[in-house]
């Protein structure tokens, strides 16, 4: 069963709050309608990524990498991770303010949103919070250290840890997904990318 | 010999050492940050880790993350490349504290290069022409008794100065007292430090440079020179060997000097060191290049000496295993740098992803890159996408095979600078070997493209 991510994203850069609201709702309905639908087409072929525009917005569905360790002979599937990050207006748009890689939401095709917590440097692995823990974004579930100064892996969102991808000890790189939550509010996730002042 | 290398770099060179390693039968780690993913060293490396986002300060220039990126991956070695912390005294030292190998000099040896003024000072206790200049200006009768003693015209400089600000060149004692005060402004506003030095205005000059490798037991050898005259805005495009404007006794005279001077001065691994070299034939020196350079192959191709597997030998402790006599300089070479920029547009540089590509092939040419079909070329780094090197026995020869290469070069999708090379292979002063460092400058790339453009 593949793994999808959906994003909200094009904001345009200047809307009224009522429009902004109307987006937001256009959004949803898009998310609650289409993104099973092209889940499940995702599911069924070989294609990456699939998005659908409208009313100025966009949502884009692609399968998560299956190799979060990313070695070269892998890499293809994962192309669309870098390529189609929030915030590129065109292909000389600067990325987004350096900052820890984004943990996109993932929504599995049966209704539980995960998000994937992400290795803020590239060092050795060190787990922290054991699965089953309740978080709220922000919180250190485990860390990296980095030559020895141990940096903080995030949660994402607010829910429960339910899987940790990294062992103590294992060398990590730079934005790896090292663990998985399971968001607290499922329904709140389709809304939460309304990346505004964005773009 | 060191064992498994993290190469610390991008693009073309990232390459070129991968390929170092695999002819020495050494496994090699490629960094690479999120914007280079997909690029071609991390994708051919034994191994490749992401060490952070496209922003070079927290990916290419983060000490830190490449260190821990060699500890993590069981490297026992970092090459640095060329540009972002090659020549940092500090990141050498900070590789060599937690156990690995530096691929270069030593920190110690790059920091007693690292200041322009105190290795100028240094080379010249050792024998090398340097340009001639005065000590600091106390006022204004010794700036125009040392501007006599040097020679009109002279180059003020502020001795804090740094990238041309407070710069200027003065033709007349009358104009020296002019500017004088102005200059001393200039620099305190600029850098909070107004002392001036003068120097000898070189006007039509080449650059000129010696390469050289000398191992940890100070044998040392040079490799001859390379001419790097052609340039646009201080950049080299296009390099050759042997300098068409040197003789014979002039090019061994100067290379059996820098040799000499850098091997006294205490110098260790591969390195390059940079003349200015007047109308008269006159080399001074101005600086040295701690590590490898962009144009090395034009070298290796006069000399079959690969320079990236000597930097790793010294660097692992082995003697540099050949004498001067060793180091033939044969027939003659050219590189072309082949930039995503566009020449007609003030070199602006460009981004896209390449929709066709062909390397150029045949007898004598090399085609350095990290270009494919489908590469996206990234808008954060700088806009070398390749080396053209072509080599044949005469400079006639290489221009021939020159033209035919870039005739073969596709790169759809991205704008290059292909049309400059060409264009230059055309040229008068190119052809006759007689051109400066100006050549582009003077009238700028796209007035000297639309002149090559012209029959007749």
């Amino acid at each position: 069963m593949p793994a999808t991510n959906r994003t909200g994203d094009i904001a345009p850069a200047e809307r009224t709050p009522a429009e902004r609201a109307a987006d937001h709702a256009a959004l949803a309905r898009l998310a609650d309608t289409l993104v099973p639908a092209l889940a499940g087409k995702l599911g069924a072929g070989s294609l990456g990524e699939i998005e659908i525009r409208e009313d100025g917005w966009a949502v884009r569905v692609r399968r998560s990498a299956p190799d979060a360790g990313r070695r070269a002979s892998d890499r293809s599937a994962d192309r669309a991770r870098h390529t189609g990050l929030p915030g590129h207006t065109g292909p000389h748009a600067p990325h987004a303010p350096a900052q820890a890689p984004v943990a996109e939401p993932v929504a599995s095709s049966d209704g539980p949103v995960h998000a994937a917590a992400t290795a803020p440097v590239v060092g050795v692995f060190r787990p922290g919070l054991s699965v089953g823990a309740r978080v709220r974004t922000g919180d250190r579930i485990a860390v990296v250290d980095l030559l020895g100064i141990p940096q903080d892996v995030a949660a994402p969102v607010d829910g429960v840890l339910v899987e940790v991808l990294a062992q103590a000890g294992d060398g990590v790189e730079y934005g790896q997904e090292v663990a998985v939550i399971e968001a607290a509010a499922p329904k709140a996730a389709p809304a939460a990318p309304s990346t505004d002042g964005e773009g | 010999m060191v064992s498994r290398i993290l190469i610390a770099n991008r693009g073309e060179i990232a390459l070129r050492i991968l390929r170092a390693c695999r002819t020495l039968g050494i496994e090699a780690v490629v960094a690479y940050s999120e914007a280079d993913r997909e690029s071609l060293p991390a994708m051919l490396a034994d191994e490749a880790i992401c060490i952070g986002p496209a922003d070079a300060r927290r990916s290419y220039l983060s000490a830190p993350a490449l260190i821990s990126a060699a500890l993590v991956t069981g490297c026992d070695a970092v090459h640095p490349g060329y540009g972002f912390l090659s020549e940092d005294d500090a990141f050498a030292d900070a590789v060599r504290a937690h156990g690995l190998t530096f691929i270069g000099p030593p920190a110690d040896v790059l920091d007693k290069f690292a200041s322009k003024a105190e290795v100028r000072r240094l080379l010249a206790t050792h024998g090398l022409p340097t340009v001639p200049g005065s000590g600091l200006l106390a006022d204004e009768e010794q700036a125009l008794a040392e501007a006599a003693r040097v020679g009109y015209p002279v180059l003020l400089k502020p001795s804090a100065g740094g990238g041309g600000k407070g710069m200027r060149m003065v033709r007349s004692p009358r104009e020296l007292a002019a500017v004088l005060p102005i200059c001393r402004s200039e620099a305190r506003a600029a850098f909070g430090d107004d002392s001036l030095y003068l120097e000898k205005w070189l006007e039509d000059n080449r650059h000129v440079e010696i390469q050289v490798a000398v191992d940890k037991y100070g044998h040392g050898v040079h490799l001859w020179e390379r001419d790097c005259s052609i340039q646009r805005r201080h950049q080299k495009i296009l390099e050759e060997s042997p300098s068409p404007a040197m003789s014979a006794a002039g090019r061994k005279e100067l290379a059996e000097r820098a040799i000499k001077a850098v091997v006294a001065a205490g110098y260790e691994n591969v390195g390059t060191l940079e003349f200015l070299v007047d109308s008269e034939g006159n080399a001074y020196f101005i600086e040295i290049n701690c590590r490898i350079q962009v144009e090395h192959p034009v070298t290796e191709m006069l000399t079959g000496i690969d320079l990236v597997a000597t930097q790793i030998r010294i660097a692992s402790g082995e003697p540099l295993g050949f004498a001067q006599e060793d180091v033939p300089q044969r027939g003659h070479a050219i590189e072309f740098r082949i930039n995503a920029e566009d020449p007609a547009h003030d070199f602006r540089p460009g981004a896209g992803t390449i929709e066709r590509f062909n390397a150029p092939g045949g007898p004598g040419v090399r085609f350095d890159s990290h270009a494919y079909v489908g590469y996206e070329v990234p808008p954060y780094y700088d806009s070398l996408l390749g080396k053209l090197i072509v080599w044949a026995p005469t400079r006639e020869g290489a221009i021939a095979r020159g033209r035919a290469a870039l005739s073969e070069l596709i790169v759809d999708g991205v704008t290059t600078n292909v049309a400059i090379h060409r264009a230059l292979l055309q040229s008068e002063p190119f052809l006759s070997g007689k051109f400066t460092t100006n050549l582009l400058d003077r009238v700028g790339g796209a007035a000297f493209l639309a002149a090559a453009e012209r029959p007749g």
